[in-house]
């Protein structure tokens, strides 16, 4: 089935996620779906999940940090600057410090501890998935357009979910737990009732924030997951793995697309044998290709002869992509 | 009236008493240990969120931050506790 019928039969698929390798083209799949989509009259959001994003780059304008731009009708586009947002967290827990004990300055092995956690690699990605979280639940749009990083670092995001969540999962338990002792110890010094626990309202809300996101990326009815891959036999064999991974999560995958194929109709003219070899070499991972992922494979993009940058670049791939003219 | 007074506090104070003295015999104890397994709750609770502050590891730091706020005045006994050298006659008690 062609791409264009997919998202036609399929309206109620919000979430576009293109995954794969690494420079495989899920930004260029990622635009050209965007701009396809915003073209049909949809508003979109395409917006990136990568520390080192590439956004700026292929829409030639510079949109990092700062927040939703639009870029032409119906088209917005955001990379999320985690430094900043990790910068500004920091300032929050700060403040709350303060004002909640009427301290002047934080203690230092408090200050220390914040400035020791934000070094943690791990920080700019929670950030970026917070990030996330308040972008989707925002809504807004029609479609969301997720340019996802390489395929390790996916699962790490996916998987992030899960964890959070098995761990949030036990720490309101114990703080539950707690919370009756508290009960139980008034009751017993025949106190009144115990004040709200604070810890466990922020507990429910930062679940509550994950739950929604990893319900997002799980949800066979709004998702759409598509996988990027070239015909090369070591790129096949990474995404079946992959793919086996993700399904692992409950990753909704929807399709494959082949990208960088070269014209078989080349061979007709007089073209070096360097060619000749890369068109013979695709024509079995083509093959393979087929036997793996069947009629599962959604579109077959060739190899273009220039960069996937800027508007009349983008407007040429999603009609190949789409198989449509458009304006 | 001063006398009927005098009766109530009296009474009152008997009852209050009363009330004091079989707490002291029945509940105290249970009301102490549940006050102590509600302190070693609480510092179980910040091992697992503030954990790194320790050197152990713990995910994720992103939103256990966000818990930090609240901890603040326990975190010193949190840490004395935690990293104190323990022995045998504790155990006794």
């Amino acid at each position: 089935m062609p791409l264009a019928e997919i998202f036609s039969k399929h309206p109620e698929h919000r979430y576009i996620m293109f995954g794969g390798k690494g420079g495989l083209g899920k930004t260029t799949f990622s635009a050209a779906t965007a701009y396809y989509l915003a073209r049909k009259g949809h508003r979109v959001l395409i917006f990136s999940v990568d520390p080192q994003a590439s956004l700026s780059d292929i829409f030639e304008q510079d949109i990092f940090g700062q927040g939703k731009v639009e870029l032409m009708e119906n088209l917005f586009a955001c990379e999320v600057d985690a430094d900043r947002r990790i910068h500004e967290y920091q300032d929050q827990i700060r403040r709350k410090i303060l004002d909640m004990y009427g301290m002047s300055e934080i203690p230092e092995e408090i200050e220390s501890y914040i400035r020791a956690a934000s070094a943690e690699p791990a920080m700019e990605e929670s950030a970026i998935f917070d990030a996330v979280v308040d972008i989707v639940v925002e809504g807004g749009f029609d479609y969301y357009i997720y340019d996802l990083v390489p395929l390790g670092h996916a699962l790490y995001y996916l998987s992030m979910g899960a964890i959070y969540d098995a761990w949030l999962e036990k720490i309101t338990g114990l703080r539950e737990q707690m919370r009756q002792y508290d009960e139980a110890i008034s009751t017993m010094k025949r106190q009144g009732q115990t004040s709200e626990d604070q810890i466990y309202q922020e507990l429910l809300d930062i679940k509550n924030r994950i739950g929604a996101s990893s319900r997002i990326m799980t949800d066979p009815k709004r998702t759409a997951f598509y996988f990027v891959l070239t015909p090369e036999e070591m790129i096949i064999e990474d995404t079946r793995k992959a793919a086996h991974l993700f399904s692992q999560y409950r990753v909704p995958i929807n399709g494959y697309v082949v990208n960088r194929v070269i014209s078989r109709g080349l061979l007709e003219q007089n073209i070096p044998e360097y060619l000749r070899h890369r068109i013979d070499m695709q024509r079995g991972a083509l093959e393979s290709i087929r036997t793996a992922f069947g009629d599962r494979v959604l579109a077959y993009v060739p190899e273009f002869d220039s960069e996937i940058k800027g508007w009349a670049a983008i407007k040429s791939l999603a009609e190949v992509m789409y198989e449509e003219s458009l304006p | 009236m001063t006398e009927n007074d005098d009766k109530n506090k009296k009474r009152g104070g008997l009852l209050g008493f009363f009330k004091e003295f079989t707490y002291g015999m029945a509940t105290h104890g249970m009301a102490r240990q549940a006050l102590k397994t509600r302190s070693s709750m609480e510092h179980l609770f910040i091992l697992i969120t503030m954990g790194d502050m320790l050197g152990v590891p713990i995910l994720p730091p992103y939103y256990s931050m966000r818990l930090l706020p609240y901890v603040v005045p326990q975190i010193t006994t949190w840490k004395r506790r935690m990293l104190r050298e323990r022995d045998m006659i504790e155990s006794l008690y």
